[in-house]
C-alpha cells in the first residue's frame, strides 16, 4: 500500500497546529520561554511585549564631587587616557611622563610599571605589547618581573618557564600572609629549580640584570645556573642582583624554606619596563590583604613610575547584575591604600572590556557593563588617578561578540578574552593613548 | 500588542548572510510544508513535479548562500553538456580529452575558493613572497557538488551509465536541497533512475523516514549545538589556558560533535528522501564502534570514503599497481616530512633522514612480510588518498596531518593483521579483547580529531601538552560540577551511538502503523525540547587552575 499520504497528512498537520499555537502564543502574549524561542512568526511580528527581570541599576551612586575644572563625563570617551580635566590638552600621568621625557632626552634611568589585572592580561598578553612598543620608544630590554611558577606558563610566549613541581604557592586563595608580592604569590622552597629564559629580547649585545625579588631571609645560600652563591636578603622585600650579562636565560634552585621568593626580574640597566601581574578571577579587592609596611618596602626597594589597575570581568559573572555600588565602595579604600603607599606613583585605572552573555539565544553585551565602567571611573576620580575606557577602545557595546566573530578572531567563543591577536590590538591601542599624553605634556612643556 | 511587520515579512525571501537558510529556522518550516503541499498535488505529473522541485532545490540554495547559486547552475549545465558528448563521442582520444575538461572545470572551480589562499600562505612561507591572501567565500556545498560532478562524468567516461536524458534530472541530482550542505555524496546512477518513477512509499519508508529525520536533528541540533556552545568552544579557543583533564574532555566532546553534526545532517537528509520516494544509502553507521581503524573508516562517511576509494584510490592503481599520482604525492609526503622535521622540530639532517627512512620502511612491510611488490604500492595509494582526503575537509595542514595520520594508521593495521592474523583469531571474538581494541581505536580517532579541530599546529600541540603534562586530577570535583549538563549530554550521545544498527528497524517493524496524532505529538515533544536547549541558561567556563 502507498503511504505516500501520510507524509502530507504529518506535515499538514503538524505545521498547521504549529502555526495556530505560535499566531495565539503571539497574540495572547504565552510567556512560556521554550516555547517562545520557537515560535513560528516571531520574526515577522513587531512590538514584543515580553520584558526580562533585572536588577535595578542603583540610583545612589557613589557621590562625584563636581569640581570646577573637572568634567567626570569624560570617563565615556575611547583610547583616551582622561584625569577628568575639562581642559583636554592638559595631559594625564604628569610625573610618570617627565620621566619619559627624561629617559627620551638621553638620562640613564629606569622606568618601571606595574601592571596589575585578572585572567585578561594572563601569559603577558596586553602587556607584552605595550612593553614592546614602550621599549621601542625609549628604550630597555627585558620582560620585567616573571613569577617563579604559574599555571599558565605554557601559554605566556615572552617568557620560556620550566620549574620542578615542589614549589609551595602561597596566595590569595590560599594565603594568610600580608606579604604576598603584587603578583598574588609567595613561593618557598626545599631544594627546586625554576628557569626562564626572556625572549623579548631583540638587542643581541643587550646586557640583561637578572634579579631575584625575595622577601627576608637573612643570609642563605642558593644556586644560580649551577653555581652555590651565597645572598644577603634583609628587608621586607629584597632586589638582589644575581647575574649581569649577555645571557637570557637563568636557572635558579633554593633549598632553603626560610627565604620567601617572589619572582625574577628581567631588567636592562636603563629603560623602560612592564611588570605584568596577572591573577585570575580577582576584581582589585584583595589587594586589601597586603601590609602597608610590607607595600612601602616594594616602594622603596623595587619602586615603580605607574601602577595600572585592570579588572572588571569577573565582577560580571551574573548576566542581569547592575549593581556595582558595593564594588565602588570595597575598591575604593584599596586604591587609598596603595597609593599612600607609593606616594610618588601615577595611578591609571583601566575599566574592564567587553563581555557578553546570551541573552533571548543572542550573544550581547553585558547589562551592566556601563554601571560597572561608570563604577569604576568614579573610583578613578575619587582617587586622583586617571581613567582608560577600555570598553569603548575595542568597540564599546558587543565589540566582543563582533570579535570572536572575525576571520581571524580577535577573541574567544567564551565572549569574554580577547586572543593574543585582540591583546595586541588592546595593547597597541593603550600605548598609542600613553604616546598621545606625552605629546600634550612635551607641548606644554615648550 | 504585536503587529504583523510587513517589511520584515518580505525579507524572509531573501538570502541573509546573518541567518542563511538551515533545517532549524522557522522559514524552512514554512518551505517544506508548501513543497510537501506541491509536490503531492502534483506527484503523478513526473515533469511538473521535477520543475517544481529543482525550483525549491535552487531557491534552497540561494536562501543558504546567495548569489553562489549560480555556480551550482553553471556546473550543471557544463557537466551535463560534456557528459552528453564524453557519452556520444566514439574516438578514446577525444573522450578522454572531454573528460579532462570536465575534471579541470570542477577541480578548478574547488580549487579557486577553497586552496588559493592556502597556496598563497605557503608559496609566501616557502619562499618568503609578500603576496596578499584574497578575498574568497567559500561557497556552501562546493565540496560536495564538485565531488557529484566529477563522479557522474567519470562514470560515464567509464561507461557505467547512460548521462541524464533531461537537463532537468541532472539539474535535480545536483540541487537536491536535503543533502546541500553536507552531503551524503550521492552517485548519479543511483540517483537518477529514480527521479521519473511513480510517488510510492510503504509505511515503513515512512516511519523510517521519521526516525531518521527527527534522531538527526536531535543529534545535530540539540546535542551537538549544545557541547560546542557550552564547553568546547572555549577550551578549543586557547587549549593552554585549560588543565589536561578540561582539555581531554574537550576532545571527547569534539568526538561527539563532529559525529552528531555529520551523521545528523546526513541521516535528516536521507530521512526526508525517503519521504519523498528517494532512497539514499545510509552514510554512518556508529563508526566508534569499530574495533580497528579499518573498520571505522568502513562507517564513517561511508559516501565520501567510498567516493575517494572509487575514483582516487583505485585510479592511483588501488591496490594492484602504482602510477604517476602515487609516486608524486608519495615523494611530496616524504619530502615533506625530511623537512618538516627540520625546519619545524629542529632536528639535524641525519636524524630527519632516519626518521623519514622508517617511516618508508613502515609502508613498505606488508610487501616485505608478504614477499610482494604489489604491497608497497597499495600502501602509498592508501597513504595518498588519505592526505588528499584529509586536504578535502579544509585547507590547511592540519588536515593534511589528520589525513597522514589516518593513512598511516590503516598501514599499521595491516602490518598488525599480516603479523597477528593466526594468533589472535580466537581473541578476536573475545568480548574483552573487543572492548580494548573498541577504546584504543576511538582514542587514536580522537587523538586525531585534535589535529582537526584545532586552527593551527601550536594550538595541537598546546592541547596534547596540557593533557600529557597538566592534567590535574584534583580539579574534577570543581569541573564536574561546573560541566555536569555538558558531561551529561556526551554520555547521552554515547548511549545513543551505543544503539545497535538494527535496533530502530526491529522496532519500527515490531510497531508496524503508528497513529497519526502519536507522531504530531512526537514532533511537538521535539520542537519543546529544542526551545528548551536553545533558550537553556549557558554554562559559562571556569577557570580550574586555582
Amino acid at each position: 500500500m502507498n503511504s505516500n499520504r501520510r507524509v502530507l497528512q504529518f506535515v499538514a498537520g503538524s505545521f498547521s497546529f504549529y502555526l495556530l499555537i505560535s499566531i495565539a502564543g503571539t497574540l495572547l502574549g504565552f510567556q512560556w520561554i521554550p516555547f517562545k524561542r520557537v515560535n513560528l512568526i516571531s520574526d515577522v511580528m513587531t512590538g514584543d511585549s515580553s520584558h526580562q527581570i533585572m536588577d535595578k541599576p542603583d540610583s545612589n551612586l557613589l557621590i562625584i564631587e563636581d569640581l570646577p575644572d573637572k568634567n567626570f563625563e569624560l570617563y565615556k570617551k575611547g583610547r583616551i587616557i582622561t584625569s577628568f580635566s575639562s581642559d583636554t590638552s592638559l595631559p594625564s600621568l604628569n610625573n610618570f611622563l617627565q620621566k619619559l621625557a627624561e629617559l627620551k632626552t638621553g638620562k640613564k634611568r629606569k622606568i618601571r610599571i606595574a601592571y596589575f589585572g585578572d585572567s585578561m592580561i594572563e601569559g603577558d598578553l596586553l602587556t607584552q605589547t605595550v612593553r614592546k612598543l614602550l621599549q621601542q620608544t625609549f628604550g630597555g630590554s627585558g620582560v620585567g618581573f616573571v613569577p617563579i611558577t604559574s599555571q599558565v606558563s605554557k601559554f605566556r610566549q615572552s617568557v620560556i618557564h620550566n620549574y620542578s613541581g615542589g614549589w609551595q604557592d602561597e596566595n590569595f586563595n590560599n594565603g594568610k600572609t600580608g606579604r604576598l608580592y603584587f603578583s598574588g604569590h609567595l613561593f618557598r622552597s626545599n631544594g627546586n629549580w625554576v628557569q626562564m629564559i626572556d625572549q623579548t629580547i631583540t638587542d643581541s649585545a643587550a646586557i640583561i640584570e637578572k634579579s631575584l625579588i625575595c622577601g627576608n631571609g637573612g643570609s642563605v645560600s642558593i644556586t644560580v645556573n649551577e653555581y652555590p652563591v651565597s645572598i644577603n636578603a634583609p628587608g621586607m622585600l629584597n632586589r638582589i642582583p644575581l647575574v649581569n650579562d649577555m645571557f637570557r636565560g637563568i636557572k635558579l634552585s633554593v633549598a632553603n624554606e626560610n627565604l620567601p621568593v617572589y619572582g625574577i626580574s628581567f631588567e636592562s640597566a636603563f629603560g623602560i619596563f612592564v611588570d605584568n601581574f596577572s591573577f585570575r578571577g580577582i576584581t582589585g579587592i584583595e589587594f586589601a590583604r597586603i601590609d602597608s609596611a610590607f607595600m612601602r618596602a616594594i616602594a622603596a626597594n623595587n619602586p615603580y613610575d605607574l601602577i595600572v589597575f585592570q579588572y572588571g570581568v569577573n565582577l560580571l559573572f551574573r548576566p542581569n547584575n547592575r549593581n556595582f555600588n558595593w564594588y565602588g565602595k570595597a575598591m575604593l579604600p584599596v586604591v587609598r591604600k596603595i597609593k599612600n603607599c607609593f606616594d610618588k606613583t601615577d595611578f591609571l585605572i583601566v575599566s574592564t572590556a567587553d563581555r557578553a552573555f546570551r541573552y533571548g539565544g543572542e550573544y550581547k553585551s553585558a547589562v551592566g557593563i556601563d554601571s560597572l565602567i561608570k563604577i569604576q571611573a568614579t573610583v578613578a576620580y575619587e582617587t586622583g588617578s586617571a581613567f582608560y575606557n577600555q570598553f569603548a577602545s575595542m568597540g564599546g557595546t558587543n565589540s566582543i561578540v563582533d570579535w570572536a566573530k572575525r576571520t581571524p578572531s580577535l577573541a574567544g567563543r567564551d565572549y569574554v578574552h580577547p586572543n593574543h591577536r585582540g591583546a595586541e590590538v588592546l595593547g597597541a591601542y593603550l600605548y598609542e593613548a600613553i604616546i598621545n599624553e606625552y605629546k600634550k605634556y612635551i607641548r606644554t612643556r615648550k | 500588542m504585536p503587529s504583523f511587520d510587513i517589511q520584515a515579512f518580505l525579507d524572509q525571501f531573501l538570502y541573509d548572510p546573518k541567518y542563511p537558510l538551515l533545517f532549524n529556522n522557522g522559514f524552512f518550516v514554512f518551505f517544506f510544508a508548501l513543497f510537501i503541499g506541491l509536490y503531492y498535488r502534483f506527484r503523478n505529473h513526473f515533469k511538473l513535479r521535477q520543475y517544481i522541485f529543482c525550483f525549491f532545490s535552487l531557491y534552497f540554495f540561494y536562501k543558504a548562500s546567495g548569489v553562489f547559486v549560480v555556480f551550482v547552475i553553471l556546473s550543471a549545465i557544463v557537466d551535463y553538456v560534456l557528459s552528453n558528448a564524453i557519452f556520444r563521442q566514439q574516438d578514446r582520444r577525444k573522450k578522454k580529452l572531454l573528460l579532462i575538461c570536465s575534471i579541470v572545470f570542477n577541480l578548478g572551480l574547488l580549487f579557486y575558493f577553497k586552496y588559493t589562499n592556502f597556496f598563497i600562505d605557503t608559496i609566501n612561507n616557502l619562499f618568503s613572497a609578500g603576496f596578499n591572501p584574497l578575498n574568497i567565500l567559500l561557497p556552501v556545498g562546493i565540496s560536495f557538488y564538485t565531488f557529484e560532478n566529477l563522479s557522474y562524468t567519470i562514470d560515464v567516461y567509464r561507461g557505467h551509465f547512460e548521462p541524464a536524458r533531461r537537463f532537468s534530472d541532472y539539474l535535480l541530482f545536483l540541487s537536491f536541497f536535503p543533502k546541500l550542505v553536507m552531503g551524503p555524496i550521492v552517485r548519479a546512477h543511483d540517483f537518477v533512475p529514480q527521479i521519473n518513477k511513480p510517488y510510492i512509499i510503504t509505511e515503513n519508508d515512512f516511519a523510517k523516514g521519521f526516525y531518521l529525520i527527527f534522531s538527526g536533528l536531535f543529534k545535530k541540533l540539540i546535542i551537538s549545538d549544545y557541547i560546542t556552545l557550552n564547553y568546547v568552544n572555549y577550551i578549543f579557543d586557547d587549549p593552554s589556558r585549560y588543565t589536561g583533564l578540561e582539555n581531554l574532555f574537550a576532545v571527547y566532546g569534539y568526538a561527539v560533535i563532529i559525529y552528531c553534526d555529520f551523521s545528523g545532517y546526513s541521516d535528516t537528509a536521507i530521512g526526508i528522501a525517503k519521504w519523498l520516494g528517494f532512497s539514499i544509502p545510509i552514510n554512518f553507521k556508529s563508526p566508534y564502534q569499530g574495533k580497528n581503524i579499518t573498520v571505522f573508516w568502513r562507517r564513517w562517511h561511508i559516501s565520501l570514503s567510498s567516493w575517494l576509494r572509487d575514483y582516487l584510490y583505485i585510479p592511483l592503481g588501488g591496490n594492484k599497481k602504482g602510477s604517476f599520482g602515487t609516486w608524486f604525492f608519495s615523494a611530496v609526503f616524504f619530502g615533506g616530512l625530511f623537512f618538516a622535521f627540520i625546519k619545524r622540530f629542529h632536528l639535524s639532517l641525519f636524524i630527519s633522514l632516519c626518521i623519514t627512512a622508517a617511516t618508508l620502511v613502515l609502508f613498505m612491510l606488508p610487501a616485505i612480510i608478504k614477499k610482494e611488490k604489489g604491497g608497497i604500492t597499495t600502501n602509498l595509494n592508501l597513504l595518498t588518498t588519505m592526505l588528499l582526503g584529509g586536504l578535502w575537509h579544509g585547507a590547511s595542514w592540519n588536515f593534511i596531518i589528520w589525513g597522514v595520520l589516518h593513512g598511516m594508521a590503516l598501514a599499521i593495521h595491516k602490518i598488525w593483521m599480516l603479523l597477528t592474523g593466526k594468533a589472535f583469531e580466537k581473541a578476536n571474538t573475545n568480548w574483552f579483547y573487543t572492548a580494548i581494541a573498541v577504546l584504543i581505536t576511538f582514542h587514536f580517532v580522537c587523538f586525531c580529531w585534535v589535529f582537526f579541530k584545532c586552527t593551527t599546529l601550536e594550538d595541537a600541540s598546546n592541547m596534547l601538552y596540557q593533557i600529557t603534562y597538566n592534567f590535574s586530577f584534583s580539579v574534577w570535583g570543581a569541573f564536574f560540577d561546573n560541566y555536569w549538563p555538558v558531561l551529561a549530554m556526551i554520555v547521552v550521545a554515547f548511549m545513543l551511538h551505543a544503539i545497535p544498527d538494527d535496533y530502530a528497524d526491529k522496532l519500527i517493524d515490531r510497531f508496524k502503523k503508528v497513529p497519526m496524532p502519536v507522531y504530531i505529538a512526537l514532533f511537538f515533544v521535539f520542537v519543546v525540547v529544542y526551545g528548551y536547549f536553545k533558550s537553556s541558561e549557558p554554562v559559562m567556563p571556569i577557570y580550574l587552575q586555582f
